[in-house]
């Protein structure tokens, strides 16, 4: 003959009033043998957690440990990027400068400080993608979200909370109600299908959102808020301007002055300019060197294969040549020079931007580019 | 009796100086010692505003001692009245040169000697003033235990907190601003407001642990002293994000008319001193509060007030001093000048821990203050 065990459940829950004869049960149920002792409140109760005995939240520390990286990432990413990568000086400021990237720093160190508290919270410590818990199967969790304060025995490994004893306890504590939750605990009711649902709209919300801004930008270059600092009070290359009398946006230079270093250039048409003769030699350097400058100053329109195809968007206006069509391909560097000094149609001069060794170490790049791409058999070693 | 000793020997050094070193560095060191009193007092002046405005409750156990430090107010207001005697030394603005400028004429009208010395006699009364408003109603509500003063402390304090802002900002213009009449600083008076707030924090952070070290503060826990540590760790911050952002922008800007003050203190034999400041003020604070339970600790929050106090000096020191033009220096003038008016501002701080209760008993709200939680 065994014995009739017991009753047993997974949680046993007293309901009270006042926070106060919660806190008050909870410090004494604190650490009892029947299970686990667990409060629910309709509000964050102060000093709970202490009645409870509950340890330290982690969050704290994942926090600052998060925050000093962010810093930490901010400055080396931005010091990289200024003072190694691609050095410029702006406002005669050392590239180097710190100063410079403090603001940057400290927003990323609160950006990545914040992020951490919340999802932290959220997926560590409040477990989220599970998003069911047994007690939510209760009668009583409808008070508890509403006006009770409850404290519950429950079930530690598996093996249920002994019903009469624990009712017991809690209704000596002062407890106004008691529910007992059957064992085995309560399981969701289809928490996959919920949570399939939930991650593709948050997958189709975001592919939607990024093609709708795509689109907007590509459509609406210069949406109002973002005109691209289009408008702006200045003085544009060969527009006129009401700022000077002559009604002349560009100043002529002072009669008689010759920029330092400069050679006239006589020649008027692309014709003319056919008997040009490249001075440079073929070297790895010239052409390491036509690269840089032609990703510098010509990359944006001809594209990286000098094929035509743009990185401007359409705002720009102007369809840039495909630099591999047949006409150019043979016509003689001279040509191309010329291009580069005067410039054709939308295509503005780059006479003061390249040197002249720069112009021709360009062309040089050029060729190389037009001939990679109409490559013979010959070609191969 | 040793500290009138000890200041006596101060103000017999201080005055010897005036002839040995001459009255330009006479007058510096007044003037910073003169603005670090009002900083203090004027803090103070501040927390106790802030309880009335926001009818706070967790501070009226510490506001009596917030109200005594603010009398710091009285010494200040008489030494800023004193310190008239500098302007024709350090001003540059009341030299006849002045006018000649175009910029110190078309600034005239703010930067003469009558209305100068009018706005630091106005200044000077209105803090005197608040401080005996909010402390003369406070002391009489222990004998009486009126509720009717809280009222009267009530609508008091948003003219208060007005008259604060443009006094405080009308002191960093005039006294450390028109030092070198041709700079300015949109800021600057949210700069030296930063400092006044954190070290009349200070100061009444020292003086609640003071008394409650002496069991003259019975029911004032951790949680009184949390907030007190927290609001000391906000305002660290808060200092330090105004000092940057100033600097940033004139940095970034680099006009000559703005970028000469910085020059003068952040370069050479400066750059030590703001470094150090910077470390003072903003890293060890920061650190030594930022866990949760360290600004609950009385020790740590004791040493961290001291730190803060001696740190706004300093501060002062870097705005006040680079412009005698011989670098930083701290020697026998320097120093009788910080015996003198530290042995003062303590001699007073005694007078003052002996003004009515140690709490204000007659307060309606102190049971709540008391039994405040965090
Ligand atoms: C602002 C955009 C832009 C940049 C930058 C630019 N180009 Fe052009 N380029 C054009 C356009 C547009 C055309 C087509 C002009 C036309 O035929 O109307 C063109 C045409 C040319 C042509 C053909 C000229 C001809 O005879 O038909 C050559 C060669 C050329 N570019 C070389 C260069 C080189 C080399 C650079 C770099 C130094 C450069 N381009 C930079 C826009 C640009």
């Amino acid at each position: 003959m065994t014995e009739p065990s017991a009753a047993r459940a997974w949680a046993v829950i007293g309901l009270f009033e006042r926070p106060e004869d919660l806190l008050r049960a909870a410090a004494r149920l604190r650490g009892s043998p029947l299970g686990r002792v667990q409060a629910y409140t309709p509000y964050p109760v102060h000093h709970l957690d202490e009645a409870l005995g509950l340890r330290r939240s982690p969050l704290g520390g994942m926090v600052f440990v998060m925050g000093v990286l962010g810093a930490l990432t901010a400055f080396a990413f931005q010091y990289w990027m200024s003072a190694v990568d691609y050095p410029i000086v702006t406002g005669g400021k050392s590239p180097r400068s710190w100063q410079a990237f403090v603001p940057i720093t400290f927003e990323v160190m609160v950006l990545f400080a914040t992020l951490t508290a919340g999802l932290g919270m959220l997926f560590l410590l409040n477990r989220l993608p599970d998003i069911f818990h047994p007690m939510l199967a209760s009668r009583a969790m409808e008070k508890i979200t509403r006006d009770r304060f409850a404290l519950a025995l429950e079930s530690s490994g598996g093996q249920g909370v002994d019903v009469d004893a624990a009712k017991k306890v809690i209704l000596e504590l002062g407890a106004q109600e008691v529910e007992v939750l059957p064992l085995p605990a309560p399981a969701p009711a289809a928490p996959l299908n919920f949570l399939l649902g939930l991650g593709g709209a948050l997958v189709a919300a975001c592919v939607l959102a990024g093609y709708s801004t795509y689109w907007v930008i590509k459509l609406y270059p210069e949406l109002p808020p973002m005109s691209h600092m289009e408008r702006q009070p200045r003085l544009n290359a060969q527009s006129p301007s009401g700022f000077f009398k002559d009604g002349r946006g560009m100043r002529p230079a002072p009669v008689g002055s010759v920029a330092r270093g400069h050679r006239p250039y006589l020649i008027k048409t692309p014709e003319e300019a056919a008997r040009l003769v490249n001075p440079l030699p073929r070297t790895t350097e010239t052409m390491e060197k036509g690269r840089v400058l032609y990703a510098v100053y010509c990359r944006v329109c001809h594209g990286f294969l000098g094929d035509g195809r743009t990185t401007l968007t359409s705002a720009y206006g102007a369809k840039p040549a495909d630099l591999r069509i047949k006409r150019l391909a043979l016509a003689p560097d001279g040509t191309i020079y010329h291009a580069i000094m005067v410039g054709k149609n939308a295509m503005p001069s780059y006479a003061y931007e390249l040197k002249e060794d720069e112009r021709w170490a360009v062309i040089h790049y050029l060729r190389a580019l037009q001939r990679a791409q109409d490559a013979r058999e010959s070609d191969i070693p | 009796m040793r500290i009138a000793a000890l200041g006596a020997l101060g103000a017999v050094g201080a005055a010897l100086s005036y002839f040995a070193a001459g009255p330009a560095r006479f007058w510096v060191n007044w003037i910073v010692w003169m603005l670090f009193l009002a900083s203090v007092g004027l803090g103070a002046l501040f927390l106790v505003g802030l309880e009335h405005l926001f009818i706070a409750r967790w501070s009226v156990p510490l506001r009596r001692t917030a109200e005594r430090v603010s009398g710091l107010v009285v010494p200040a207001g008489v030494a800023a009245v004193a310190a008239l005697g500098s302007l024709r030394v350090l001003y540059p603005w009341t030299r006849p040169e002045a006018a000649a400028k175009a910029v110190l004429a078309a600034k005239s009208a703010w930067l003469n000697v009558p209305f100068f010395c009018a706005r630091t006699l106005l200044c000077a009364g209105i803090w005197a003033f608040s401080y005996r408003f909010f402390l003369g109603g406070s002391l009489s509500q222990d004998a009486s235990k009126d509720p009717a003063m809280n009222l009267r402390a009530r609508r008091f304090a948003p003219v208060f907190m007005s008259l604060f802002a443009v006094t405080v900002t009308i002191t960093a213009f005039d006294w450390i601003s028109s030092l070198q009449p041709e700079w300015y600083s949109d800021i600057f008076g949210v700069y030296l407001f930063a400092g006044v707030f954190l070290s009349g924090l200070a100061g009444t952070a020292a003086a609640v642990l003071h008394l409650s070290g002496r069991g003259r503060l019975p029911g004032v826990r951790g949680d009184h002293l949390y907030n007190l540590g927290a609001l000391i760790f906000a305002f660290t911050v808060f200092w330090s994000y105004i000092a940057f952002a100033q600097y940033m922008l004139i940095w970034y800007g680099n006009l000559p008319e703005e970028i000469v003050w910085y020059k003068s203190r952040v370069e050479g034999r400066w750059l030590p001193v703001i470094l150090f400041l910077a470390l003072l003020r903003f890293a060890v604070p920061f650190a030594a509060l930022a866990a949760r339970d360290a600004k609950k600790d009385g020790r740590r929050l004791l040493w961290v007030a001291w730190l803060v106090l001696f740190s706004h000096w300093l501060d002062l020191y870097w705005l006040v001093y680079p412009e005698l033009g011989i670098g930083p220096r701290f020697s026998w003038p320097e120093f009788s000048f910080a015996l003198m008016f530290v042995c003062a501002g303590l001699a007073w701080m005694r007078r003052q821990l002996t003004l009515g209760e140690d709490m204000p008993t007659g307060d309606p709200f102190l049971k709540e203050g008391l039994e405040f939680r965090l």
